[in-house]
């Protein structure tokens, strides 16, 4: 298992080398230049003059050769140093830090709370196949699956704050403030159709098996049933979402967090998309794609816990 | 008996700390303000952004701008020239200090001043107020460090020499945008502008009626108080408390709910039905929004395009497309608001016939033939609805297929992005002045001529307004001359009117006293208050 966890993160460093040259290529020949963006971006009579973005540049370090750039920009990060926001001159790591927690605590307590919520109302449906609950449940997943969560979220802040009174959900209080609670919601809901579908199939698939039948046939208690014989099989394919549960809620902050007011990576993500910032962008890219590798890691060796038959062929692999 | 009175005592005196401990922020003269953007820098040395538009609360200006346009002393207590105008004499206000008691000097304004023009520093509009001082060019190059032009005669004076005559001087430095700052916290050895130096928890010491208490720029939240030492009048408010609400609908509810009181800048399509006509209306600005030709891009390098496309559009109602219920009147000249807009100026008229006779007349015949019009600057709902006016107006009347619009230059793909032919922006003057205003409009020299126009050049024009920047505010010809520059940029049709602008309040009915000035300030912010009654 040690040497599998080595192999994929040696594999992984050559695919972040080759997706942060590609982003920084994207943002340093397509974005925009962000000296030129902080005079055209603002309204009226700025005073732009080519000559000045030049020495505003060349003070910058930012007329220096492409790769030269990059490669600066690659040794400091190797020494985990992700330089300073072109914009505000204000250190990334700074900025990062005090990001990455917010985002990881809503992102981690959504996914918890969608993976639980999804299996029991995928479990409920598939034992109620064709009943109005399995119809009420699975029309509900539909739905969810259907808004998007940049409607979603203001949508449900107007309801909640013009039609119920509730006062507006706003700002970041801790992860057991109650503000969080709405966002929270918002940013769990649409994965959770995806939970709902996988668990629902899968104990479809389970219970026609021989096995179910025989469990039921001596006489096992339901939920017995479900809970020993049904679960291990359906947790196997619904842990294979979790990867894609996590790219889905790093997307949905960086939707939702400006809607909130969460200070995550999401918001920041906006903004320094806007401003062309690429410091910051590069530094959010790299921290996604840690979570995401590490979310699929994760699923990777959770298989074999789950299903005997993955870790004779992983060990087979090995 | 006196034990269980005590008890009693305690116990009442407990639940009202609780409960006035529970009451919200607002229970005070406390202003609340919903601002757009996450901000990382707080400097007041940047010349622009959402940032620079709080800048009166906790900056001292050179001078200010009164309510009825009054050039009034601030921390200058004169600025006098001399017969040619080139030569100034600022006298700081021997009242001016620093929140921590020290005297503003004029080391502090030059040291401030070149800071602001070094490259590194990136402030957006330091030309505007200090382009004609002596040695300027190199500095904002990087050719130097300092203008010779910026001389410290005494302490409490300071000389300043322009490279050109400039009998509005002292108007263009009564802006908040280059407040003196005290020099030794701001710059390092090598003169660049230290970083975060204006963060309460780095000691920074500040000129204006407020003080920041505290910046959590990862919340997104700044927190100014009164300043002890403010040289001006004692400020009502207690507290201002700066919020990042980037959302505008979340923006709108607070406001609604009274758990914000004002917003750095808020426009949405309802936004008067939500908030109220009170909440976006304001006094006329110098400024006026403009759909601008950039004369280098087929197909407007053809004057009787522009001519067509202009003469396309009805005025009236490309103006209401966008703000069916006002407050924003509709444009004509590009002067507004200063002494000098032209009162016989000769409207852009909507004329379908003349407009498809120009294009007919122009060199690409008929509308099959031109190329994809793009526009830039359709960055909100409301200039969306004015574009989709105009692209509708040129299909009915010209037949004109072809067009796209994005809310910047970047959004377009490579190729396109150096094809863009109409740029959405507003022109506009920070000084009562007409020559001033055209100056950063339509001489050739000018960002909107450069950037906008596609480097137009009416040699003209320019004569014109180079020869009225230089004579006297009372010399007629200085009006005279910028009227004739007005008129003779009119034939060379390089734009669609659109609005003029006007200073929204962009607050709430119960805030007092919160007039702001061309340059999106407060003018006087230890005046503004809470009315407590009428907020919710």
């Amino acid at each position: 298992m040690g040497r599998y966890i080595i192999n994929r993160l040696v594999r992984w460093i050559p695919s972040v080398f080759i997706l942060l040259l590609l982003v920084y290529a994207l943002v340093f020949f397509g974005a925009g230049d962000p000296i030129k963006l902080i005079f055209l971006q603002a309204p009226g009579d700025v005073a732009y003059d080519p000559a000045r973005v030049d020495a505003i540049r060349e003070a910058a370090g930012l007329n220096r050769p492409f790769l030269l750039q990059f490669w600066d920009y690659i040794l400091n990060v190797a020494q985990g140093n992700f330089g300073n926001s072109l914009v505000s001159g204000r250190s990334v790591n700074a900025m990062i830090s005090a990001a990455v927690p917010v985002t990881l605590k809503i992102g981690l307590t959504a996914i918890v709370l969608v993976s639980l919520l999804g299996i029991l109302l995928g479990v409920i449906a598939a034992l109620n196949q064709n009943k109005w609950l399995d119809n009420l449940i699975v029309g509900f997943a539909l739905v969810i699956w259907g808004i998007p969560v940049f409607v979603a979220g203001p949508l449900i802040t107007v309801f909640l704050v013009l039609v119920l009174d509730f006062d507006v959900p706003y700002g970041w209080g801790g992860l057991f403030s109650p503000k969080v609670i709405v966002p929270l919601l918002v940013i769990g809901l649409n994965p959770m159709a995806l939970i709902i579908r996988q668990a629902r199939a899968g104990v479809l698939e389970v219970l026609s098996e021989d096995y179910v039948r025989t469990a039921r046939a001596k006489g096992i208690p339901n939920y017995q049933v479900v809970m020993r014989h049904i679960m291990r099989p359906v947790l196997t394919p619904v842990v294979s979402q979790i990867g894609l549960l996590v790219i889905a809620t790093l997307n949905n902050s960086i939707l939702i967090e400006k809607v909130f007011g969460l200070p995550g990576l999401g918001r920041m993500t906006e903004t320094a998309i806007k401003s062309s910032d690429y410091p910051v962008i590069l530094a959010i890219v790299l921290i996604f794609s840690v979570v995401v590798m590490a979310s699929n890691l994760l699923v990777d060796i959770s298989y074999p816990l789950l299903d005997p038959r993955a870790a004779a062929k992983k060990t087979e692999d090995e | 008996m006196m034990k269980g009175f005590r008890k009693y005592l305690m116990i009442g005196l407990a639940a009202t700390a609780l409960s006035t401990a529970g009451l919200p922020a607002w229970a005070d003269q406390v202003l609340n303000i919903a601002h757009p953007v996450l901000e990382q820098s707080w400097s007041p040395l940047q010349g622009g952004g959402h940032v620079a538009r709080w800048q009166s609360l906790w900056w001292a200006a050179p001078m200010y701008f009164d309510k009825d346009g009054k050039l009034t002393p601030y921390v200058l207590a004169s600025a006098t020239h001399d017969e040619g105008f080139k030569t100034w004499t600022l006298t700081i206000d021997p009242k001016a200090v620093f929140s921590d008691g020290s005297k503003i000097t004029a080391q502090d304004i030059v040291g401030t001043w070149n800071l602001c023009a070094r490259p590194a520093t990136k402030h957006a509009r330091v030309n505007l107020f200090l382009g004609d001082v002596e040695g300027f060019n190199d500095v904002v190059v990087g050719k130097a460090k300092d203008m010779a032009g910026l001389v410290v005669k005494d302490d409490q004076t300071v000389t300043v020499t322009l490279a050109t005559a400039d009998p509005i001087f002292d108007q263009k430095i009564a802006t908040a945008l280059i407040p003196p700052v005290k020099i030794s916290q701001a710059v390092d050895e090598s003169g660049a502008q230290k970083a975060d130096w204006w963060r309460p928890e780095n000691g920074v010491v500040v000129s204006g009626p407020f003080m920041p208490e505290s910046m959590d720029l990862d919340q997104g939240i700044v927190t100014l108080v009164p300043n002890p030492h403010f040289f001006g009048p004692k400020p009502k408010l207690e507290k201002v408390v700066i919020t990042t609400v980037s959302d505008p609908i979340t923006a709108t509810l607070m406001l609604q709910r009274g758990d914000m009181d004002a917003a750095t800048e808020l426009i949405t399509p309802t936004v008067i039905q939500d908030l109220g006509a009170d909440f976006l209306g304001g006094p006329a600005l110098a400024k006026g929004q403009q759909f601008w030709f950039d004369a280098s891009k087929p197909p407007m390098d053809d004057i009787n395009v522009r001519k067509a496309l202009t003469m396309s559009v009805n005025p009236q109602e490309l103006a209401l497309a966008a703000f069916p219920d006002g407050p924003f009147t509709v444009a004509d000249q590009i002067l507004n608001k200063v002494p000098g807009v032209d009162p016989d100026y000769p409207k852009y008229t909507y004329d379908p016939e003349a407009a498809k006779a120009a294009l007919a007349a122009s060199k690409y015949k008929g509308s099959d033939r031109l190329p994809k019009i793009m526009f830039v600057g359709i960055s909100t709902p409301t200039h969306e609805a004015a574009a989709q006016y105009i692209a509708e107006q040129w299909r009915k009347v010209l037949g004109i297929q072809g067009t796209e619009m994005k809310p910047a230059i970047e959004t377009y793909a490579g190729p396109d992005q150096k094809s863009v032919q109409v740029f959405r922006d507003d022109v506009g003057t920070r000084v009562p002045d007409a020559v001033s205003y055209l100056m950063g409009s339509i001489h050739s020299g000018s960002g909107n001529a450069l950037n906008k126009m596609g480097g137009y050049k009416n040699p003209e024009v320019d004569k014109l307004l180079d020869e009225a920047s230089v004579k006297g505010v009372d010399d007629p010809d200085r009006i005279g001359n910028a009227q004739k520059a007005q008129r003779l940029f009119r034939e060379d049709w390089m734009y669609i009117p659109y609005y003029y602008d006007v200073m929204s309040k962009w607050a709430m009915p119960w805030v007092q006293s919160f007039d702001k000035n061309d340059d999106w300030q407060v003018i006087e912010p230890w005046n503004v208050s809470i009315d407590e009654e009428k907020r919710p």
